[in-house]
């Protein structure tokens, strides 16, 4: 079953990126532009870190670590989850309607409907950074690499969850464009450490909108900064939310009328 | 002048159909602004120096972009590419009055709206986050920061309709302006005062009109530069401002030597 479901993923994931490549001139300033937009912040983190010579007590390349960590958890549901930017396009022209009479199960097309390998370059270029910034930080155990990709797989759960409620809202009202854009606004936080907001922000993105516990935690259990108690309750939220998540999406579908002729 | 006056009336009446989406697009820039303004606050320390700014001045600097983008950055002219793509100018070249005074019109309406929200949105985060701000009482100063705002004004109007004329050429006219909008958010000092970068980079900064756009007014209010700095400064803008002009009649004459549209 799950073989299927990859074998339609990658069929759609074909047809995605044949697409957004049918405009070589697009696809290319795109692609610099991505570049561009994480080059700069770096080189503005670099500037930053060395001239100040440490944010919230952290070292550069510990600040290079979080950089990349949230470079890689903003690409990665980017590339798996590009259609949910397309769906409530989908819902308005009618095309889901048509979705919802294949034999797939409702989430599928919606979440994992075609993912674009332009998003892919930010994605190397996140993990190529955190090797090279994990080699030039000291005293890595293996188990702190271990939470790191455990925590870095629950951050991806969350980020999932996340784009589950932005899909089941556009089911509920098409009223409001581009909610996926306002989570990405808030997940931008992320860049840095969540000790760096002051109270009451960093509580509000650290347990009501969990950047904290999707991009900080990682990098913290990389460093040995995080006790067990706070990862077991980090995958608790990272598994609760998914759970929420796909049940509000289970009721909106319930109340789906088609928005199109 | 009317049919102007109407334009602009009838573009903040259209943003004020489509409030609600336009406020979840303040919301997103309030959240942008919050996670630089945290990032400086715990940066430049109390009662010290970051970059010869003290916290009072930097705070005043980020909140200041907030309100200066919102004169300066906000444009319809993106719609400008649009136009000539499906043809709608056609409908513009038809009718008494001046294309980019249209936009220009467009845009008035556009930065009204958005000064209103940028007002509200900076008189509440001024009583929640209580910061110590620096209020210029050079009125000479107070002065400069407004002309050097309104030619960063025309310089991005400029710039807006210049990428959107890239239409009469290609259908690609949202890949450009992508890296504008990247361009500006590093290059214009969007999140920190440019001053912050090594001296090498300053000196080939102060050549882009990318520093005219937010950098340049902002520290002109907070007394940043010298008086050659100053003159320099808008000497290079007014530059800046005639070549765009200049470049935004000669593309238009070309474009429109090519331009076709079919239907009606």
């Amino acid at each position: 079953m799950i073989k299927s479901y990859i074998k339609i993923w990658w069929k759609l994931t074909l047809a995605t990126t044949q697409i957004s490549l049918q405009s070589r001139f697009g696809t290319f300033i795109f692609l610099i532009g991505k570049i561009m937009r994480f080059s700069f912040f770096l080189f503005f983190l670099i500037v930053l870190v060395t001239k100040t010579k440490a944010i919230a007590g952290y070292s550069i390349w510990e600040i290079v670590l979080f950089y990349a960590t949230f470079n890689l958890l903003d690409s990665l549901p980017q590339f798996f989850f590009r259609n949910v930017y397309r769906f409530r396009e989908q819902v308005l022209n009618g095309y889901f309607d048509n979705l919802l009479l294949k034999p797939l199960p409702s989430l599928f097309h919606p979440l994992f409907g075609g993912s674009d390998a332009l998003d892919l370059i930010i994605l190397f270029a996140s993990i190529f950074f955190i090797f090279y910034a994990g080699l030039h930080i000291k005293n890595i155990s293996a188990i702190n690499i271990f939470s790191y990709i455990l925590l870095v797989s629950n951050g991806f759960l969350i980020s999932a969850g996340f784009h589950i409620f932005v899909l089941a809202s556009g089911i509920l009202t098409t009223a409001v464009d581009n909610v996926v854009l306002v989570y990405r606004d808030i997940t931008q936080m992320g860049r840095l450490p969540v000790e760096v907001y002051q109270e009451p922000l960093r509580g509000i993105i650290t347990f009501v909108v969990p950047v904290g516990i999707m991009m900080t935690f990682p990098v913290k259990a990389m460093l040995g900064l995080l006790s067990w108690q706070t990862m077991s309750f980090s995958l608790f939220v990272g598994l609760t939310l998914l759970f929420v998540s796909i049940k509000f999406w289970n009721n909106s579908l319930k109340h789906y009328t088609s928005a199109s002729s | 002048m009317k049919k102007y006056i109407k334009v602009i009336t009838s573009t903040f009446d259209e943003i004020a159909t489509y409030r609600f989406n336009f406020a979840v697009w303040r919301f997103r820039t309030v959240l942008q602004l919050l996670a630089i303004y945290f990032l400086w606050l715990t940066v430049a320390p109390k009662g010290g120096q970051v970059f010869g700014y003290t916290q009072p001045l930097m705070l005043t600097y980020i909140l200041g972009v907030s309100f200066v983008g919102s004169i300066v950055i906000s444009t319809r002219t993106y719609e400008i590419g649009e136009n000539i793509n499906s043809g709608e100018l056609s409908h513009f070249l038809a009718k008494p009055w001046s294309y980019f005074g249209y936009w220009f019109a467009r845009d008035i309406g556009d930065k009204a709206f958005n000064i209103c929200f940028s007002i509200a949105e900076l008189i509440i985060l001024y009583i929640l986050l209580k910061p110590t701000l620096v209020l210029q009482s050079h009125i000479g100063l107070v002065i400069l920061t407004l002309i050097a705002i309104s030619i960063a004004l025309l310089i991005n109007f400029f710039i807006g309709c210049l990428m959107g004329m890239i239409g009469f050429w290609s259908p690609e006219v949202w890949a450009p302006r992508f890296i504008f909008f990247i361009l500006t958010g590093f290059l214009a000092g969007t999140a920190f005062p440019l001053d912050i970068f090594p001296i090498w980079f300053q000196n080939i900064l102060q050549f882009s009109p990318f520093t005219y756009l937010l950098y340049f007014p902002l520290v002109i209010y907070l007394n940043k530069l010298t008086t050659s700095q100053l003159l320099s400064g808008f000497v290079i803008s007014i530059i800046w401002l005639a070549i765009l002009l200049f470049a935004t009649k000669y593309i238009w004459s070309r474009g429109l030597k090519i331009y076709s549209s079919h239907g009606g």
